[in-house]
């Protein structure tokens, strides 16, 4: 396509969009809408700017994603290994547990959010362990369909040029399997973020959801408005960011287009290399530290304030009890 | 997948490949009985036949099956009812049309649900109409796109041979149309219909005073084991029944889709 086709194209796929932003200024603006029930669009954007200059909004965000984060750690170390074992070796027990896996894979994970709340307490426990149930399965079942469709040709000429067992693992199994696995680690983390604004709603003091709930429970409707923009945002860009490096990283890959992916080849493919690598696990480790540093205070502070209002609640008004959920 | 159909469901071998889902009911039924944490946080299996039994005598599971299952019908069938022929119409006869507004609707499809339930319930109210909104909301998206999808990718070559046998245009929706965008348009609806259960339960946690999710909910916060237990049963197995139906329904509508070598 040539460039000025291509500016063409790019200016009639976002025409839509700014149609849709100016409708969101302008038809509260011209009462078309009741402003008190629909703020307009820069009503929305002040209000993130003001929770993100007051540092509310940073510090939910930090305590979302840790939980995101902490989750999809642990279901990484369960189901990684577990896949590859039921996947390579023990192929006759994944034949026989298919069933029940699928069974319990299939069940609705809100229904056992109460199950989790009862085992893990309202703590932290709980949220993340919903979260590692949810991004177990998806996982799972993509090491063990990866591992297992391996192209024997590979497994068995490199058998035949004499690699061990551990090398037979890292330099043949693995990277014939990783770009399979990645998917079910996108599909993981998508399904992640979008259980955790639930489990947050119905039972936290702190996070993302829990921010939009409270704002709801308090009338804050332009605040209802800049954390919903805010999550769906965040959720947008996550969903974008790791299909781009799922394409970027396995370029020599070809997917089908579905549905959330637009399809369409792009001109140049950045590829990470190990600054990228790094950068991405300092993120992820910051994420982490600063996050249990964060999510520990908020929780002290809960405690100590427990029954008024807790810490850096104060100013949303009266905090809503965590696990009242129904009106 | 014909062949697997000829052994019967009965047959030893069928139970000997369910041994490990046999095997976890009777891990569950024995680990509360060697009592311990275990004993008081879960309910055996026998114990939550005995509670759904009596939900059912006293009719309080119905009321809230049939209003959860009323919730799911109603959203999915207004969201199909919209989103069918809409899919029809920008998927095959307002291209440039299709071409502006699907980035918006790709980005209002991968919109978070849960973020928007407290703009409903403010919008709406905390009436039926919230949780109708929601579930509408969650279904009409992958129902649409695989619409659109299934309409974009009939073959044109069907199309133009029904023209120049000059088919009109009612019989050429019906006959030729319709039939080839079938298989892409049901993969819309099973995937709707399997998010409409999943997001109902959620809604019906958050906020509602009836259905299932709620039974839930209320009896993990009054520590009704036996009960939270028997309705987490409940959703599961109604979840996996629409599940199976969904994809007989699938098998007898689109069969002559994998019985043709070619077309």
């Amino acid at each position: 396509m040539s460039q000025a086709g291509y500016m063409n194209n790019y200016l009639l796929r976002s025409s839509g969009v700014l149609l849709f932003l100016t409708l969101w200024e302008t038809a509260p603006r011209l009462a078309w809408l009741d402003p008190y029930f629909v703020p307009p669009l820069s009503v929305v954007v002040a209000e993130i700017g003001l929770l993100l200059g007051t540092g509310d909004l940073p510090i939910h965000l930090l305590v979302s994603s840790w939980r995101g984060v902490t989750g999809l750690f642990l279901a990484l170390l369960i189901a990684l290994p577990l896949g590859v074992i039921l996947g390579r070796w023990l192929t006759g027990l994944a034949d026989a547990l298919d069933p029940l896996l699928r069974v319990l894979s299939q069940v609705n994970p809100f229904a056992l959010l109460p199950l989790f709340l009862l085992f893990f307490g309202i703590g932290e426990t709980a949220k993340v362990a919903v979260v590692t149930w949810v991004t177990l399965w998806p996982i799972l079942f993509y090491t063990i369909t990866a591992t297992r469709t391996v192209d024997p040709l590979q497994i068995k000429s490199a058998a035949a040029l004499g690699v061990t067992r551990s090398q037979m693992l890292c330099k043949v199994i693995l990277p014939a399997a990783v770009p399979t696995i990645f998917i079910g680690i996108r599909i993981g983390a998508s399904l992640t973020f979008f259980i955790l604004i639930a489990a947050e709603m119905l039972g936290a003091g702190s996070g993302l959801g829990w921010l939009v709930h409270n704002s709801a429970m308090n009338y804050l409707i332009p605040r209802i408005y800049a954390g919903a923009t805010f999550i769906i945002l965040l959720g947008f860009l996550l969903n974008r960011f790791l299909l781009y490096l799922e394409k970027s990283l396995f370029a020599w890959q070809e997917y089908p287009a579905s549905w959330t992916t637009a399809g369409e080849i792009r001109p140049y493919v950045w590829r990470p290399g190990k600054g990228a690598a790094i950068a991405g696990a300092a993120t992820l480790s910051v994420i982490l530290i600063l996050g249990a540093c964060e999510v520990r205070k908020l929780n002290q502070e809960a405690m100590a304030g427990a029954g008024g209002s807790s810490g850096h609640a104060k100013h949303f008004g009266t905090p809503v009890e965590s696990g009242s959920g129904g009106f | 997948m014909p062949t697997r159909n000829i052994v019967s469901p009965w047959s030893l071998s069928r139970w000997l490949d369910r041994s490990s889902i046999l095997l976890f009911f009777a891990v569950w039924e024995v680990a509360p009985r060697c009592g311990g944490l275990l004993e008081t946080f879960i309910a055996p299996p026998s114990v939550v036949l005995i509670t759904l039994w009596e939900l059912l005598l006293s009719g309080e599971l119905y009321g809230h099956v049939a209003i959860s299952l009323g919730r799911a019908i109603s959203g999915f069938t207004g969201a199909a009812l919209i989103a069918l022929p809409l899919g029809f119409l920008l998927g095959g006869n307002f291209t440039t049309f299709e071409r502006i507004v699907t980035p918006v609707l790709r980005f209002l499809g991968q919109v978070n649900p849960f973020s928007l339930f407290p703009l409903f319930i403010l919008i709406f109210g905390i009436s039926e109409l919230s949780k109708d909104a929601m579930i509408f909301w969650v279904c009409i998206w992958p129902i649409l796109f695989n619409t659109i999808t299934g309409v974009k990718g009939i073959d044109p070559l069907l199309v133009k041979s029904a023209r120049s046998m000059g088919t009109r245009l009612l019989p050429l929706f019906f006959n030729v149309i319709l039939p080839a965008a079938s298989p892409g348009i049901f993969t819309g609806l099973k995937m709707g219909a399997g998010s409409a259960f999943f997001m109902l339960i959620a809604a019906e946690m958050i906020g509602a005073s009836r259905g299932l999710g709620w039974l839930v909910w209320n009896a993990q916060i009054n520590f009704q084991i036996p009960k939270l237990f028997a309705a987490t049963v409940v959703i599961s197995v109604l979840g996996m029944i629409l599940n199976t139906l969904l994809v007989t329904v699938e098998r007898h509508l689109l069969g002559w889709r994998d019985s043709s070598p070619h077309h």
